[in-house]
């Protein structure tokens, strides 16, 4: 009897690797997608905005029949923006042998992150992280599909001297390695521009009272200052801004494009508040766009309410595009591929124009926005040239 | 004139600093070990304040200042009776075993205090309804401004330490307090309830910080689940700056930290506010280790 199932055991198993065998090549496995993000901490928000997106064009990806026959796998991982917690997920993410990773959200996490993925040859596309120095260390598998500090810091430069007329101007930033850098790019292009720095300082982000920074900047006679930190501390610096009863004109970078920022300052103090950074989800008149915040409403009920959440998407559909083109989903031969000869492709956010030796992506889409009475986040009638 | 709206602005902060360090204060003076969970405790009180005033606003359907007060109440009940239990549950069991057991059980707590306000509200940051703080100031000079909310934040913060310190001298319970800080086990014999004095301590001490996350998180319209550690961690050393066991200290080093550290963000830069508060307190310690009013405790012979 004992033999008896023994043999048949035996028989089970030789039947089921069988089976296996039968199947074409590696084409059963599920190519796996990799995604960190934030999912909890301060920019939770974001990274739900993230995996959202991601996760619904997975689903379609995958009803439509999958990337080269195979379907996707969606592996989220939580880096909860702490350059620690990035690595650890990082680490994570190669080991379950991801095809390719889009993430992190804030520069400080993607650091850590892209030099982990770049020795493990995993390629790499964050949709969000802006920070210049990104992209100086030379690594062949990482590329972005936002845009830059530095054309962002040349932008809100020449809206501050050219639509706002701003003689003095102020910068503060939170010492992220994002912040810090968009300030520095800023602060160079706003002298280059003939503007005087009169002030440039960094706040701390785990702080909650800015007070005393702020009365420091009340009697620096500055006519506008540009924050280029986060969406939390940019309510909280508005609200006391204004119960100071500083009149003092504010600008702030892409970090602060999110409405989390007006609930936090309350409509009367964010009104007035202008927004340098890439057009809102309502704002992108492509139809791709169009489609993707449809579907997005229809299957979350909410509209994105970030442009990462859109950037998001844009990375996948930029891996998807390159492992469709090149049949394969090695991620050598994927990064050649964006860097020589992905050119002009219709993207969420605009056509992809291509991207350049260091991954970053060629062009630049920012506007300024302004927030009306009622908090809601307006194109402003007027943009700089570009 | 940018000094006196610096030094309005660090008071402010400061009272807050002061109020979380009460509660220090109190268990230290009576138990002679740190209850870290109290910073926790005071985040509660902000989300409770939160929870309840969401709930009264949305009978009335709009705001006005006067639905504090119950909210108040609810907040002072509910975390004072929180902090009732975790004594209870966590801290008495272990009141024998030494000084680090209870350390780490407290350290436990307030993990385990975070964890839950994290999960059960989420990380998001939580904004309070407008409308129910009072709004304006007084402009003095045409620099200097105060708030109406700073004004109210100082006025209520006296009150409540200026109450505190008349009910420690005071009253008998006060009284009672007070003897079982210097000796428990003579106040044993003296006939004192001496588990009763300190679940008491609890009632007051996390009361109290659960008005103050309340008062902080009005005050700045919008807090997250990091509030505790935040300021828990700068009233617990103003509590030491004071003098731990010693409540007009834990005032005094309450207000002096938040005016350090406005002087120094206000007038070098807001990177460096840590290191020169820190720097000061250390020398403040290096000549006087007990704190500024810390009275130095005999040896016990």
């Amino acid at each position: 009897m004992y033999k008896k199932f023994c043999l048949l055991f035996v028989a089970l198993i030789l039947a089921s690797s069988l089976m296996v065998g039968c199947q074409p090549g590696q084409s059963s496995q599920p190519i796996k997608i990799g995604l960190q993000g934030p999912m909890t901490g301060d920019y939770a928000y974001e990274g739900k905005g993230f995996e959202n997106a991601v996760r619904l064009l997975v689903d379609q990806t995958n009803e439509a029949g999958g990337i080269l026959g195979r379907q996707v796998e969606l592996v989220v991982e939580d880096d909860a923006g702490d350059p620690t917690q990035s690595a650890l997920v990082a680490q994570r993410l190669v080991d379950a042998k991801v095809a390719a990773v889009i993430g992190a959200y804030n520069s400080t996490a993607t650091e850590p992150a892209s030099e982990i993925y770049n020795e493990a040859g995993v390629l790499h596309v964050t949709p969000s992280s802006t920070a210049v120095r990104l992209t100086e260390k030379g690594f062949p598998l990482f590329f972005r599909v936002c845009f830059l500090d530095d054309r962002q810091g040349l932008f809100a430069a020449k809206f501050m001297k050219e639509v706002m007329g701003a003689q003095n101007v102020g910068i503060l930033h939170d010492n992220s390695t994002y912040a810090q850098g968009l300030a520095e790019e800023t602060k160079k292009y706003a002298e280059e521009n003939g503007l005087t720095v009169g002030f440039y300082d960094a706040i701390n982000p785990d702080d909650q009272d800015f007070t005393p920074i702020l009365t420091r900047i009340k009697s620096a006679n500055l006519d506008t200052i540009y924050f280029t930190g986060y969406h939390s501390q940019a309510g909280l610096l508005l609200k006391q801004a204004k119960d100071l009863q500083m009149d003092i004109k504010w600008v702030t970078g892409n970090a602060s494009n999110n409405p989390v920022m007006v609930e936090i300052a309350g409509p009367a103090a964010a009104m007035g508040t202008f927004i340098t950074t890439e057009p809102l989800p309502k704002d992108l008149n492509y139809p791709e766009a169009k489609k993707f915040v449809e579907d997005y409403k229809a299957k979350y009920g909410e509209e994105p309410a970030s442009v990462w959440t859109i950037m998001a998407a844009e990375a996948f559909n930029v891996i998807r595009y390159a492992m469709e083109q090149n049949k394969t989903t090695d991620s050598k031969t994927l990064a050649e591929y964006m860097h020589k000869s992905m050119k002009n492709v219709n993207g969420l956010t605009g056509p992809i124009i291509g991207f350049d030796e260091k991954g970053d992506r060629l062009g630049t889409i920012h506007v300024a926005y302004v927030i009306d009475d009622k908090g809601n986040f307006v194109l402003n009638d007027k943009q700089p040239s570009q | 004139m940018q000094l006196i709206q610096q030094l309005i602005n660090g008071i402010t902060i400061g009272s807050f600093y002061a109020l979380v360090a009460l509660g220090y204060t109190m268990v230290y003076g009576v138990l002679k070990m740190i209850n870290f969970a109290h910073g926790d405790l005071f985040m509660w009180g902000a989300y409770l304040g939160l929870a309840s005033l969401t709930f009264i606003v949305g009978i009335f359907t709009n705001g006005s200042p006067w639905m504090i007060i119950p909210v108040v109440i609810i907040v002072a009940l509910t975390v004072a009776l929180a902090g009732v239990l975790v004594e209870r549950v966590a801290y008495r069991p272990l009141r024998t075993a030494g000084r680090l057991a209870p350390i780490i059980s407290a350290l436990g707590v307030a993990f385990i205090l975070e964890s839950l306000a994290r999960n059960v509200f989420g990380a998001s940051w939580k904004t309070y309804p407008t409308g129910v703080v009072p709004t304006g100031g007084i402009q003095i000079t045409p620099e200097v401004r105060v708030s109406t909310m700073q004004l109210s934040v100082l006025v209520v913060s006296f009150i409540l330490m200026a109450g505190l310190y008349l009910f420690i001298q005071r009253t008998r319970t006060g009284t009672a307090m007070r003897a079982v800080s210097q000796d428990p086990g003579v106040s044993r014999l003296m006939g004192i309830d001496v588990n009763q004095i300190i679940s008491r301590v609890f009632l007051i001490g996390p009361g109290l910080g659960g008005i103050a996350g309340l008062i902080v998180a009005l005050y700045y319209g919008s807090f997250d689940f990091t509030l505790g550690w935040t300021f828990g961690l700068k009233a617990f050393i103003a509590a030491i700056l004071g003098g731990i066991g010693n409540i007009p200290g834990a005032m005094i080093g309450g207000m002096l930290l938040g005016v350090i550290e406005t002087l120094a963000s206000g007038y070098i830069s807001p990177q460096w506010k840590d290191v020169i508060a820190y720097v000061i307190l250390i020398i403040i310690l290096v000549f006087r280790p007990t704190g500024i009013l810390g009275e130095r405790v005999a040896e016990k012979v």
